[in-house]
């Protein structure tokens, strides 16, 4: 038991009787699901963004078919919105074959246009549509009528429903990432022309990290819909959307397992409070705030917050492995 | 010793009956929420609604000697009903989404803790922060979101003073009526409308309170709002010839129907346009000198010089260095004033209380700044006396024509155009 698996434990702790620490805020309680929630979408996003490598900046897509599906399943058939979450992984599944099948073939900057026409198209259509209440979007249960329309007061239960899905989908990543689909994915990012000629079949497993990615994504969308209530073509496909999940990954550090979580663990509270505290002045603050840490990581630190703790033990293995961990790890 | 020991006591003794004092002289505020998208798309009405809600509250709290005579909360020294409790706006940017809205609104009322909320502008955060507040019962008003559901939702502390698309509906076919039974022929009538969500929604909701009132509508046209020729369109009306022409539009499109019609050099002898694009500064700006006599809606307009919307325009000029009140700002100030009209007489900042004093409000027409018939909510919250007032174009300036009660100028017919 040395000093880092004592961090570690305590942090476990802390995230789990968090909600029970803020019980006198509603609004800290909240914003730990609302951390929990963007990290999800972050961490489903850096499956195909970081692992693979191929920056999708439409994942707004997936994220808008499964809050659709939910309040579709609500307005048009009268369940409780949870139930359209499979069906909305299903659909996002379907959907990233149609579009990952022909946009994967780009490489680079030229696949993230792609994504991105293909995201203000369907927020385009979705706007047009009456089904889906067109421009000015539909609700879902104003109160709750039975426990499964996942609609509370307290953000305890989403807290720890958000919580059980991101240990889920991070359990997954971790999995993938030791396994040979995760070599492989490593293998294209790097250089996706050495990878084939190595065997490695870069367009299927691309396609699998997309469509896997979009499931995850469009689940974030279901439980944004319990909680939030409404969906609208802007906040279920806005191109805002996506940019976030990439800035969250991104910031955190994109193709590591808890950099979207650092990003989100970040950014939320960053947007939530800079709002709280300056958003009555009506300066959109937040937003500058927004476009400085865009600016600052892309500068200073490409590969992310997580970059700086392990820069330095890899550097340094030499003279940690010959003194005492414990003390090498706690200065 | 024992001096120093009494002396010490009667010291301490005096110190908390202060104590106890302090709180009964000490002014009291009232706090009252309000969260409006200060910034994304519709942050210029946010920020106008923001100078509203400052106004409104300054006039209550430091008064206004001359809307005093006509308007009780204008003395000045806060809210009579809490021994003159100060108003205190805290306002909340809803950033344009529904996710921040609820966020914030969750803030102001558990941070806060605000007596009541204003709230939100945009019909989709509405329905959502209005959720939080049903859940924690603090009461919500609503001042200008349109969308019918909100009050279809069995919600106990929603209020919406705003009038919706059937009032605007029953506004026109009111004023129709009227002119029939003076005389003038509305016996054919083409409702003209761009195709999407807001031209669709509009023009079904005007068709339906038309025939119900027995008005007929014998053309119905829909058109592109992108499109960049109206002449088939305007040919087809010219055709007709229908007595009424009634068009949903937004701006450039409504700037390329009254540039065709002079073009096409036809006119029907009432031209009513709903709001929309119509009432832009830009089209006004644009083609005034050709559309006078146009009639159009809001729910403000300045009326007779020391009334109260007339004063409250001047001093919102003010505040804003130009700008006067607007369709949209009546709404969001009247709003406020209705919110602190039932502070004030429930005379506390009780929640429970507070709901019950909305409920029982009763403000007279001679008592707004919006033009409405009055204030009065239905079981469902909605106000049932909300209306709009029609108004006429007159030298590129739209004036209140109707009802006759709060009409600054006489109605003149039939449309001059150019």
């Amino acid at each position: 038991m040395n000093a880092r698996r004592l961090i570690q434990l305590a942090l476990l702790v802390a995230v789990l009787i968090y909600p029970f620490l803020t019980l006198e805020s509603p609004v800290y309680q909240r914003l730990g699901a609302l951390v929990l929630l963007a990290a999800i979408g972050a961490s489903a996003w850096n499956i195909v963004g970081g692992y693979a490598g191929q920056v999708s900046v439409g994942h707004a897509v997936f994220f808008g078919i499964g809050a659709y599906s939910a309040v579709v399943a609500f307005v048009h058939a009268d369940l409780p919105p949870i139930v359209g979450a499979p069906l909305g992984m299903l659909l996002s599944v379907g959907v990233a074959a149609v579009i990952g099948v022909p946009t994967l073939r780009l490489s680079g900057h030229y696949f993230s246009m792609a994504t991105i026409a293909v995201g203000e198209l369907v927020r385009v259509l979705s706007s047009t549509s009456d089904w889906l209440g067109g421009a000015q979007g539909l609700g879902g249960p104003a109160m709750p009528r039975t426990v499964f329309d996942l609609s509370f007061m307290s953000a305890m239960p989403y807290y720890y429903i958000f919580l059980a899905v991101l240990a889920f989908l991070l359990g997954m990543t971790w999995w993938i990432e030791r396994g040979r689909m995760g070599f492989y994915l490593r293998a294209i990012k790097d250089s996706e022309r050495a990878a084939r000629s190595l065997g490695v079949s870069a367009g299927r497993y691309k396609l699998y990290a997309y469509m896997l990615s979009a499931a995850f994504t469009s689940l974030a969308g279901s439980l944004y819909l319990c909680m939030f209530g409404f969906i609208d073509p802007e906040s279920g496909f806005g191109i805002l959307l996506s940019v976030k999940m990439v800035v969250m990954a991104a910031l955190g550090g994109a193709g590591q397992l808890f950099g979207p979580l650092v990003g989100a663990l970040i950014l939320v509270p960053v947007e939530e409070l800079s709002n709280s505290l300056l958003g009555g002045e009506g300066a959109g603050i937040t937003f500058v705030v927004y476009g400085a840490i865009i600016v600052i990581i892309a500068r200073f630190l490409p590969a992310g917050l997580l970059s700086l703790f392990e820069r330095r033990p890899t550097a340094e293995k030499p003279a940690v492995s010959t003194a005492n961990p414990a003390s090498g790890h706690a200065d | 010793m024992v001096k120093i020991v009494h002396g010490a006591i009667r010291a301490g003794a005096a110190l908390v009956a202060l104590a106890i004092a302090l709180p009964a002289f000490a002014q009291e505020t009232v706090k009252i929420g309000a969260v409006y998208p200060l910034s994304g798309n519709s942050a210029s009405t946010g920020n106008y609604a923001k100078m509203a809600f400052e106004m409104g509250a300054d006039i209550i709290n430091n008064g206004n000697p001359e809307l005093a005579k006509i308007f009780p909360l204008a003395k000045g020294g806060g809210l009579p009903g809490l021994k003159g409790a100060k108003i205190q706006m805290v306002i909340a940017d809803n950033q344009g989404t529904p996710a921040a809205g609820q966020n914030q609104t969750l803030r102001l009322i558990t941070e806060e803790k605000v007596a009541a909320l204003i709230c939100c502008y945009q019909s989709g955060i509405t329905l959502t922060a209005s959720a939080v507040a049903e859940r924690y019962g603090v009461p919500f008003l609503n001042a200008e979101s349109v969308a019918a559901n909100l009050t279809e939702r069995g919600f106990k502390w929603f209020f919406r003073t705003t009038p919706v698309a059937a009032d605007f509906a029953k506004a026109y076919s009111t004023f129709l009526k009227e002119q029939q039974a003076a005389g003038r022929k509305v016996d054919s009538i083409a409702l003209v409308h761009e195709n999407t969500e807001y031209g669709n929604s509009v023009s079904s909701v005007i068709s339906d309170a038309f025939k119900k009132d027995g008005l007929n509508i014998t053309m119905n046209v829909a058109y592109s709002a992108n499109s960049t020729d109206v002449q088939p369109q305007v040919l087809q009306l010219k055709e007709k010839n229908p007595d009424v022409v009634i068009f949903v539009s937004y701006t450039s499109d409504a700037i390329l129907y009254a540039k065709t019609m002079k073009e096409v050099n036809w006119k029907p002898a009432i031209l009513i346009a709903d709001d929309g694009g119509f009432n832009d500064p830009a089209f006004t700006k644009a083609m005034g000198s050709v559309t006078e006599g146009l009639i159009s809606r809001s729910v403000f307009a300045p009326g007779k010089p020391g009334s109260v919307p007339a004063i409250l325009d001047a001093l919102y000029k003010k505040k804003t260095g130009g700008d006067g009140l607007d369709d949209v700002s009546a709404r969001v100030l009247q709003g406020f004033f209705v919110v602190a009209d039932a502070i004030n007489r429930a005379g506390s900042t009780d929640p429970a209380k507070i709901r019950d004093a909305l409920k029982a409000t009763d403000l007279k027409p001679d008592q707004l700044v919006a033009g409405y018939d009055g204030v009065k909510f239905d079981d469902k919250g909605q106000n049932v006396l909300a209306s709009t007032l029609v108004t006429q174009l007159r030298n590129s300036q739209y004036v209140s024509v109707w009802p006759k009660a709060r009409a600054t100028d006489p109605l003149v017919l039939p449309y001059k155009g150019w």
